[in-house]
């Protein structure tokens, strides 16, 4: 078995895992590669512009596929589904997001491929859960409409706004790699692999944060609350260069309040002595729509000629939990993310170009995560998987890819 | 009550709190390792203090957000001022496998329950701590929300309509699903590795390193420099019209033409075949360049209809559609209650409540679900099950205030 470790890989060092999904659980392979796996991911042959799509799109594309081998085999033709075989044969788990009536009529659905491969740990990441999506077709705009989290996002006073960076994807994937690792866990002591079935909806509606016990308990339905403030000292807020966020209300302590007013009524704020009578450190005074509109106006007062950093900087010297809203250059100019060496370059050869990718989600003491290449390109390791790992004779190779079935 | 299986076996020292922490040791719990809460009635977990409570009910007991973070935990409540009780969390860490926590940086450390100090007794340990930025660099101490950490990784300027200040996911996010997520990707691949080699290790995820990474595409983006990232609203280069459009019955629904096709099959079900025939149309880069005029046209179109008849339409037109559930429609939606995905379970204080479990199911089943602990609801099973106390020893340090 493909059980052993390699020396100085990550702690999936010595597991292999085989990719075909489309874009929801690429994230999830991704994130098994870092870790050490040997990902292999499958694509249809001539599927490149499909996949590599349109400008924002491949950017996401070359950041969820990166630490891959790719290689393209035709899983429309028997041939190519041989070829799949044999490779489930020499693998570990497989991540796979195929239309649920093509697998079960070629014999790719979960109950024939664990018939052939009861080892194999089988992860499907659809839509709504494999016996749901089949005849649907979803954006990511669709599925934060139906995991919920879209309800919750936007401004009050217009329609519902989705996030950025395609969370449908990056939340299914996250649920399919845990499940991934739980089935590659209990495979030891079960004897045979698991098939983990991750809905994108059902990842959603993991962050519909306390809205749905707040309506089970209340009755009331949670709608959007914007980037207004929630209560005075809660919200986001317009400085000098652009936003900060900050949380001094309900969630913060009572010390951040109290240091906050300190800090305006320090500075000679005009209207911050009265921030300081009782019954503005009381939260349904704070709650208040005319108490949100003042401390709007003093709070504003002291912010209009200050910076995001110097925002920053002071009130965590304070012990008060605000943030700047920072596009993403001020991301990149981070000093603690510098100082942590978060960020990674990677000479991309097929772009002729430097890319920095963001570091690894998590830092492991003994076997590190860590980007291992950039994204391949499209069948770019058909060849060498074919030979080194399925054994494929030279001639063999050539008709197949003759045949267009590689 | 059968316990899930998946994790049978696996016992967890839990000290997180609050959001990212207590949504980590959840899903633990939920696929059935043993996760010990550890609580103080001194200092309760904040959520136990948070609303929404049921209109009657009040105290540690009542929050129904708490309930909905904790399931299938159990909960041991000590007083760490006491040198007794901190003797005892030690032995707790030496005969776990887990330890997990999202206390700033030094909290552990001052009770005697550094990485360091726990490997000495328990070197297999799996150590997770989640500091908001990370335990070095010169940031390591500030402190944050997930709303905040929102912001300072981009996600937040990136989420909105760009006319207007960046509203971001107007929830804390990242606590819900990219920390957790991330959080759990790590230690079970820690817990793998033990597995097979015997090694066990720390693992930090700071917050803020792990959000940065749901939004990985940004950063790439910029760094080629070709084209910088932007708030984009509902739109996207890949599908036009895309949005969220206003029923006539006063609900939302989200649909985007991700084809020429997609578009044609929405103009017909909008009641305006024609519209799919109008040459400022036809393409996806017609249809960007004409984008306002559009989304106004489909706006109007849309007002006509009701959410749940449009969608079954365009579904069957294979048009990307969906309700814009909000939290009545997600407890009542047919995908998620059809495969299970709430479970009604009974709280003792609050009476029946939907809990959601992981967002998959195994072999085809969901792992049975248990309520959330009430504060120290496990302190005297724990004491004597994992710890061995006799029941006497047990009361006696109940009555000393050691335990609660």
């Amino acid at each position: 078995m493909i059980n052993e470790p390699s020396a100085g890989g990550g702690p999936l060092a010595g597991i292999r895992v085989v990719d075909a999904t489309r874009f929801l659980g690429a994230y999830a392979a991704r994130l098994l590669a870092d870790l050490g796996a040997d990902v292999i991911r499958v694509e249809a042959p001539g599927d490149e512009d499909a996949e590599d799509g349109h400008g924002a799109e491949s950017h996401f594309a070359r950041f969820v596929n990166s630490s891959k081998r790719s290689i393209t085999i035709d899983l429309r033709r028997p041939e190519g589904r041989a070829l799949l075989d044999r490779l489930l044969e020499r693998s570990d788990a497989l991540i796979e997001s195929f239309p649920a009536a093509w697998a079960d009529d070629v014999g790719l659905d979960p109950a024939s491929l664990a018939a052939r491969h009861p080892r194999l740990v089988q992860v499907s990441v659809s839509s709504y859960g494999r016996d749901r999506t089949d005849g649907r077709t979803d954006d990511d705009l669709t599925l934060l409409a139906a995991g919920g989290l879209l309800h919750l996002g936007g401004y009050p006073d217009a329609e519902p706004m989705a996030a950025f960076g395609r969370q449908s994807h990056m939340a299914a994937s996250l649920f399919a790699a845990v499940g991934a690792l739980v089935a590659l866990l209990d495979r030891a002591r079960l004897g045979r692999g698991r098939w983990v079935d991750v809905s994108a909806q059902e990842s959603l509606a993991q962050a519909v944060e306390d809205s749905v016990a707040t309506y089970e308990l209340t009755g009331h339905v949670r709608n959007r609350l914007g980037s207004e403030p929630r209560e005075a000292g809660t919200g986001v807020y317009a400085c000098a260069d652009g936003f900060v966020t900050m949380v001094a209300g309900r969630l913060g302590t009572t010390k951040a309040w109290h240091a906050l007013i300190a800090w305006m009524v320090e500075d000679g704020v005009p209207g911050a002595d009265e921030l300081t009578k009782s019954e503005w450190a009381t939260l349904p005074h704070r709650q208040r729509p005319e108490a949100i509109e003042r401390f709007g106006e003093v709070f504003g007062a002291f912010t209009a000629d200050r910076t995001r950093l110097d925002l920053y900087r002071g009130a965590q010297e304070r012990g008060i939990a605000l943030s700047p809203v920072n596009d993403v250059a001020a991301v990149l100019d981070d000093p603690q993310l510098a100082a942590r060496g978060f960020f990674v370059d990677v000479d991309d050869a097929q772009l002729g170009r430097r890319i920095r990718y963001p570091g690894p989600p998590y830092r492991l003491s003994a076997t590190p995560a860590a980007l291992a290449r950039p994204a391949p390109g499209h069948g770019a390791d058909t060849d060498d998987v074919l030979r080194d790992i399925l054994d494929v004779e030279e001639e063999t190779l050539t008709s197949l890819r003759q045949a267009g079935i590689v | 009550m059968a316990v899930s299986p998946y994790l049978e076996g696996l016992r967890v020292l839990d000290f997180c709190w609050v959001g990212a922490g207590a949504f980590v040791t959840k899903m633990l719990a939920d696929l059935g390792a043993d996760v010990i809460k550890i609580e103080s009635r001194a200092r309760p977990d904040n959520l136990r203090v948070s609303p929404p409570r049921r209109p009657g009910t009040s105290g540690l007991e009542s929050s129904g957000y708490f309930a909905s973070r904790n399931s299938s935990k159990r909960s041991f409540s000590l007083d760490m001022r006491k040198p007794e009780a901190r003797e005892l969390a030690h032995r707790l860490a030496a005969s776990c496998s887990v330890i997990t926590s999202n206390f700033r940086p030094g909290v552990l450390e001052r009770w005697g329950l550094s990485y360091e100090d726990v490997r000495a007794d328990n070197p297999q340990i799996i150590y997770l701590t989640m500091p908001m930025q990370g335990a070095s660099g010169p940031h390591r101490s500030f402190i944050g929300f997930g709303s905040t950490i929102s912001a300072l990784s981009g996600l937040m300027h990136l989420s909105g309509d760009p006319d207007r200040p960046p509203v971001g996911t107007g929830t804390h996010y990242p606590d819900h699903v990219p920390n957790p997520g991330h959080a759990l990707v790590g230690l079970l691949a820690a817990l793998f590795h033990r597995e097979r080699t015997g090694e066990g290790q720390a693992i930090e995820v700071s917050q803020l390193e792990s959000t940065i990474n749901v939004i990985g595409s940004a950063i790439l983006e910029q760094s080629l420099g070709a084209t910088i990232p932007a708030r984009n609203g509902n739109h996207a280069t890949d599908a036009s019209p895309r949005g969220v459009f206003a029923c006539g019955d006063g609900e939302w629904i989200a649909i985007s033409a991700t084809s020429d096709q997609a578009w044609r099959d929405l103009a017909d079900v909008l009641g305006h075949p024609e519209w799919g025939e109008d040459v400022r149309f036809c393409t996806l880069e017609d249809r960007k360049r004409h984008e306002d005029t559009l989304d106004a046209m489909v706006r109007r179109a849309v007002t006509a209809c009701t959410r749940d008849e449009l969608t079954r339409l365009l579904r069957a037109r294979h048009v990307p559609a969906a309700p814009v559930n909000s939290s009545r429609d997600v407890l009542e939606d047919e995908d998620l209650v059809a495969r299970g995905y709430w479970q009604r379970l009974a709280h003792p204080v609050i009476g029946p409540m939907a809990i959601a479990g992981p967002p998959f199911r195994i072999d085809g089943e969901r792992p049975q679900l248990r309520s959330a602990p009430l504060l120290g609801e496990h302190t005297r099973e724990i004491a004597q099950d994992v710890l061995g106390f006799g029941a006497a020893e047990v009361e006696r340090l109940i009555a000393e205030g050691v335990l609660e």
